[in-house]
């Protein structure tokens, strides 16, 4: 097979760009090297970095639905239960995650409120739908928008560290409000379940593998609808 | 013919690797994937980086980081004492995943790096270098230093109308900590580090006969240059 030099991407060439899957390399996701795929579908370690290669990540769809699932099923306990007790003069309060949020913005301090409303729920919420939709348009073979689903998922996987926020309020406020019986404050039990949630969602979005959405489109009916 | 075969890790679309300047940025025309992005003197600033962070790490960590102050009582903690105060009141769970995000990977990254660059400087790169790089970029993301800050400023603005904030020693060592976690990730260029960690431990394997990665059955190490030409 010889490829000539300029039609490395040849889209406008033939409409049918050429991926590695193609032209049987795989690489190495872990230090990017070029590998040519084995004959006989062997295990392949990779000759830089000793990491098994495959031309995509196994069971990718599977897991990345399993984990999407449990966090949604998490997400329901975290956003409900409370997430934080307040002791006060031996009087106990307890508060949601919603709860903080109001507070902030009854008193006022709207930049503060919104900080933790993004973190907090928004995040979570729009990586489990994001992810969901990417795993969809696989599953049913969506052609449109591919850049901007890989780029959505780009976006989902910086932000999912985000949502430990609220967590690490908690636990400085545990640690430094411990005015004996004046005042205390400790977690409670829907933080468990917002790690969970956090967790869930950052492995999602590691299990999955971003070439699978280029994989369900196919060239050649792409090319036809170009040539209308 | 292609000189030299990519591919883009997000798309998988093949490419032939075009020259990039140090301080420029290859991106997929594809998906818009970044593809490389060489950075000048890498394996240097990301030694005294990750060197400032490791000295930084103790304090940033173990002394107290705010005082607050309310009708009189005083109260203080460090990072260290918020995740025992989970331990303390049973959530373990939750007490464990701030230990490794805030406290135990931030360390191991730092160290892990600081190693990387350290066994590439002095040239002695082996396949042991590879892996321990590899482990450093799964890890990375679990690293979540610069949430932890956006959570003690939250905190703090939290507190401020109830008490007093008074800033300790902890505090301004932990910023200290951060910016130094986060430019050694800024500064280093990771495809010159696996290209050097490579060629050091080729020569090394060439010289001494060692078995790559150290079992049987790994193919031959056909660069991407070879898979190229082989089109």
């Amino acid at each position: 097979m010889t490829i000539p030099r300029d039609n490395a991407w040849c889209e406008i060439n033939t409409g049918k760009p050429i991926t590695g899957k193609d032209a049987g390399l795989m690489l190495c996701h872990d230090c990017r090297k070029v590998i040519p795929c084995p004959e006989d579908g062997s295990p392949v370690k990779c000759p830089r970095c000793c990491a098994s290669v495959h031309l995509r990540k196994a069971d990718s769809v599977t897991y990345t639905w399993a984990l999407v699932i449990t966090s949604l099923i998490l997400l329901f306990p975290a956003n409900l239960l409370p997430i934080m007790q307040v002791d006060y003069m031996g009087v106990q309060d307890y508060s949601t995650i919603m709860d903080g949020i109001i507070y902030f913005f009854k008193e006022g301090s709207y930049g503060i409120a919104i900080v933790i409303l993004t973190a907090s729920v928004l995040v979570p919420v729009f990586k489990i739908l994001g992810i969901m939709m990417v795993l969809l348009s696989i599953h049913f073979r969506w052609e449109s928008w591919l850049r901007h689903k890989t780029i959505m998922f780009r976006f989902i996987e910086f932000i999912g560290r985000w949502s430990m926020l609220d967590i690490f309020v908690i636990a400085l406020l545990t640690a430094l409000v411990n005015f004996g019986f004046f005042s205390t404050i400790s977690a409670a039990s829907a933080a468990t379940y917002f790690c969970g949630v956090v967790i869930s969602t950052m492995l999602a979005a590691i299990t999955f593998d971003t070439r699978l959405i280029w994989d369900a489109c196919i060239p050649s009916e792409n090319t036809k609808v170009r040539n209308k | 013919m292609i000189k030299k075969a990519i591919l883009c890790p997000e798309c998988d679309l093949l490419l032939e690797q075009a020259s990039v300047r140090e301080g420029e940025k290859l991106l997929c025309p594809r998906c818009g994937a970044v593809l490389d992005a060489p950075k000048k003197h890498s394996v240097e600033k990301v030694l005294a980086l990750t060197s400032t962070g490791i000295l930084l790490y103790a304090p940033a960590i173990f002394l107290p980081l705010l005082t607050f102050d309310a009708a009189g009582l005083e109260s203080t903690g460090s990072i260290a004492d918020s995740f025992m105060a989970l331990m303390d009141t049973h959530f373990y769970f939750t007490g464990i995943m701030v230990f490794l995000t805030t406290i135990f990977i931030p360390l191991v990254k730092l160290m892990m790096l600081f190693a990387v660059a350290a066994v590439i400087q002095t040239g002695r790169s082996t396949r042991k270098t590879a892996v321990m790089f590899r482990y450093y970029q799964h890890m990375d993301e679990w690293g979540m230093l610069e949430v932890y800050m956006i959570g003690i400023l939250v905190t703090i603005i939290k507190m401020l109308h109830i008490a007093h904030v008074q800033y300790d020693v902890g505090f301004y060592c932990f910023i200290g900590l951060l910016a130094a976690t986060l430019g050694s990730a800024a500064v280093l260029d990771k495809s010159q580090f696996w290209k050097l960690i490579d060629r050091q431990a080729t020569e090394k394997e060439r010289a001494g006969g060692a078995d790559p990665c150290g079992q049987k059955g790994v193919i031959p190490a056909e660069t991407a240059a070879d898979a190229g030409a082989r089109l």
